[in-house]
């Protein structure tokens, strides 16, 4: 799992406090002035549009998910936390 | 050149006297002129800074090779090389610079004027294509020694980049427009010997529009595009009949396809942007008509009205000219927004264009998703509309875009000198970044130099001021960087093409993405627009490949594209799959739509269709998908065709014979990279590319 952020971005500041997303076998790219891979993996899932209507934004490969807005995300990975307990 | 005539060397080394020596030499300015030594010390004052006394001994020494060397044929062009060679000898490195003179041999000249120049497909040979020529090598040279730096210039002429249209130094590149621009001026244009007011009838307008259109395109490199034409027209055309509306929309494409006024005679490289819904920046601005005046009404009244004109136009397309061939101009695109899925009969209207696409080839569709809106020009140059643009869009005369200059990067070139290594692969890239982002700031200081003259200046069009704002909006031009070879670059660099795996796929894409994130930090450090587009590569494709043959040839050997043996070689343009692949054309787009995301200046996918003719319902279907379920932006399908020039049948495909008369005076056509031409005029690199085209024929 991928969650693509941002470092102004507070929806993003509030899922990394709140979660523990290694744990949870999620991955962060800071989508950042020197970070191409970020954005090439952004590009390659189809979501470079996607990121001017808001971060962050989740994509869960496995299940061929995308989720958009800090609400969305925060319910998948309580179910994901709640899962693994 | 200059004119025989005897020396007579008298008193030869008496330089107090040198009217004694009966020389006479022809001048620039065609004068027979008595031979005269102060004129070399003063065009070295004038043009180099020298001191007199340097000056006046290089014009001593030059005499006397002159009188002791026994020359019979004395020319000014000879005296300069002379005095240049003298100059090298004092190592005078930087004043003979400036001394030089630029120009062609005669050998040259004679080979120009005689047979076809085929850097520009579009350009048919004749005079004014010569004169083209001519005076383009002497731009050329002069934008090399005079606006670029040494390190830019060198790397142009290596091949690390590529700076386009260096023969048309003094302009910018391509245009977008309003036809409201003239809708409410006129056409009052700098050094007119008429002007006009603002038209009032549909017929005069779209005189206005080519005229206005031909003096623009002596004033850009490229092309000239025009925003939302059937919209803009509307107003004039309420309450006229089908056939009245048919008649002016023939009227249009056959003026522009016909003008042979433009640049070496050619066509005016021209582009319509066409919407069947009113897109929602125009909704509710108010509509300027007839006289110039308001209507009363707003754009998003003229919907019906907009709607049948660019049916008319289609309904020519479909036609053909007067043989049944495709228009090469103007290029119509159509935007296919979100709206356009809930329009009323956009179904049907989606039909007719995909019907066009299949039997003529003309139809581009252009995909504004989501709140995108975009003005396009070029084969595939488009200026994204920013938040200050929709307030412009109220007065919709001031959207008016730019692009300046396009510097291509030598992908593939990249790949051979990092071997291997992928830090210096993106050390490499970022380097060549910054040289074109340093040609960008020298070519923009060279064009605000012509533009600070004003309208007494060499760019007076594009500094007259209607509206309170130059023509030429410099605060909201774009300065490109392109890209060829990506394909190569990934193949060289992990031994795979991007069609075969999804890794090479993702590694184009973070090459990509490196380039934009390069563009964003430049534009923020400069404030200028650095965007990324797909260069077009009608020759560049070709130059890179032929470059890196023969400097890098063990390595491009394995890799370039296309028949070594014939020359007919060429890299994949910008970030393409390889063009032979045989892949379904959804994949093809799907794929390559990846990358149109990042290039915010425009990118294009071809489907090439061959002979075959597809089902038009088919094709309404395939585009509808792609507009769902892809990022592509933009898309092109390109039949081919050939016609007799015997008995002007024109028959699809690529023929060795006309199959009406069975004559073999044919004529091939099809896209080449943005725009339909003939297969005669186009360079080696392109016909390589054509042979190995992998036609999408079964999948419609």
């Amino acid at each position: 799992m991928i969650l693509f952020s941002a470092p102004a971005c507070d929806k993003c500041t509030y899922i990394k406090k709140n979660f523990n997303l290694k744990e949870l076998g999620i991955r962060v790219e800071e989508l950042t002035e020197d970070n191409p891979e970020g954005l090439a993996l952004l590009a390659w899932h189809g979501l470079v549009k996607r990121v001017e209507e808001g971060l962050p934004i989740l994509v869960v490969e496995k299940e061929k998910l995308v989720i958009r807005g800090q609400e969305n995300i925060v319910k998948y990975l309580e179910r994901k936390k709640r899962d693994a307990n | 050149m200059g004119e025989v005539l005897e020396l007579k060397p008298m008193k030869l080394f008496d330089t107090k006297d040198t009217t004694d020596l009966a020389v006479f030499v022809r001048t620039s300015d065609e004068e027979l002129v008595t031979w005269n030594r102060q004129k070399i010390v003063d065009a070295l004052v004038r043009e180099t800074f020298l001191d007199k006394g340097t000056a006046e001994l290089i014009s001593e020494e030059v005499e006397k090779i002159i009188l002791k060397s026994g020359i019979t044929v004395l020319t000014a062009p000879l005296i300069r090389e002379l005095v240049d060679a003298k100059l090298i000898e004092k190592g005078l490195e930087k004043a003979r610079r400036m001394h030089t003179r630029l120009g062609m041999p005669l050998y040259d000249v004679e080979q120009l004027i005689v047979y076809p120049n085929k850097e520009n497909a579009n350009v048919p040979h004749g005079p004014e294509a010569t004169n083209l020529t001519l005076a383009e090598n002497i731009k050329k040279e002069y934008a090399l020694l005079n606006v670029f730096s040494q390190d830019v210039s060198d790397a142009h002429m290596k091949g690390d980049i590529h700076l386009h249209d260096l023969g048309f130094i003094d302009r910018p590149y391509c245009s977008g427009q309003s036809l409201e621009y003239i809708k409410k001026f006129g056409l009052s244009l700098p050094n007119s010997l008429a002007i006009a007011k603002p038209a009032k009838h549909p017929e005069v307008l779209l005189a206005h529009m080519v005229k206005f259109a031909a003096a623009l395109q002596s004033n850009f490199a490229g092309a000239i595009g025009w925003d939302a034409v059937n919209l803009f027209f509307a107003p004039y055309l309420e309450g006229l009949s089908k056939k009245d509306l048919k008649q002016l929309a023939q009227m249009l494409i056959f003026e522009f396809s016909q003008q042979a006024v433009a640049r070496g005679g050619q066509a005016i490289f021209s582009d319509i942007n066409l919407y069947w819904e009113v897109p929602k920046h125009f909704e509710d601005v108010p509509a300027i008509g007839p006289g110039g005046e308001y209507t009363g009404k707003t754009y998003g009244e003229y919907s019906k009205t907009a709607k049948e004109f660019v049916k008319a136009l289609f309904e020519v397309y479909m036609e053909g000219d007067g043989c049944g061939r495709p228009f090469f101009f103007p290029k119509p695109l159509v935007h296919i927004t979100e709206k356009f899925w809930n329009e009323e009969d956009s179904e049907e209207f989606l039909n007719l264009i995909c019907d066009v696409a299949c039997e003529k080839g003309n139809t581009y569709f252009v995909f504004d998703r989501g709140n995108t809106a975009k003005i396009s020009e070029c084969c595939r140059l488009s200026f994204k509309l920013e938040k200050s643009d929709f307030e412009d869009a109220k007065q919709p005369w001031k959207m008016r875009y730019s692009a300046i200059q396009n510097v291509t990067i030598n992908l593939p070139r990249i790949a051979y000198e990092a071997k291997g290594d992928d830090i210096k692969l993106f050390s490499l890239l970022s380097e060549r970044i910054e040289l074109a982002v340093k040609a960008h700031i020298q070519k923009k200081m060279f064009l605000e130099k012509l533009l600070s003259q004003g309208e007494k200046g060499p760019l007076a069009l594009l500094t007259m001021n209607k509206d309170g704002q130059p023509y030429l909006r410099m605060h909201r031009v774009s300065y490109l960087i392109g890209m060829v070879g990506l394909n190569e670059l990934v193949q060289y660099h992990l031994g795979q093409e991007m069609h075969e795996s999804e890794f090479a796929i993702k590694f184009g894409l973070k090459v990509i993405a490196h380039m934009k994130l390069l563009c964003d930090k430049f534009s923020k450090m400069h404030n200028m627009h650095f965007v990324l587009e797909q260069t077009p590569a009608e020759s560049t494709a070709y130059r890179f490949a032929r470059l890196d043959l023969k400097h890098f040839s063990e390595k491009a050997g394995r890799i370039v594209k296309g028949d070594i043996t014939k020359g007919e070689i060429y890299y994949t343009n910008s970030t393409y799959l390889n063009v032979s692949h045989p892949i379904n054309p959804i994949d093809r787009i799907r794929i390559e739509g990846l990358f149109h995301p990042l290039i915010e200046a425009g990118s294009l996918t071809h489907i090439w269709l061959g002979e075959k003719r597809p089902d038009t319902r088919a094709m309404a279907n395939f585009v509808k998908k792609i507009f769902h379920l892809t990022e592509n932006d933009q898309v092109a399908f390109s039949p081919e065709f050939t016609t007799c020039l015997d008995c002007k049948k024109t028959m699809r495909g690529l023929l060795e014979s006309c199959s009406y008369c069975g004559s073999e005076r044919i004529e091939g056509m099809t896209r080449i990279t943005g725009y339909f031409t003939r297969i005669s005029s186009w360079n080696k690199g392109k016909l390589g590319e054509l042979r190995d085209r992998f036609r999408s024929k079964d999948y419609f």
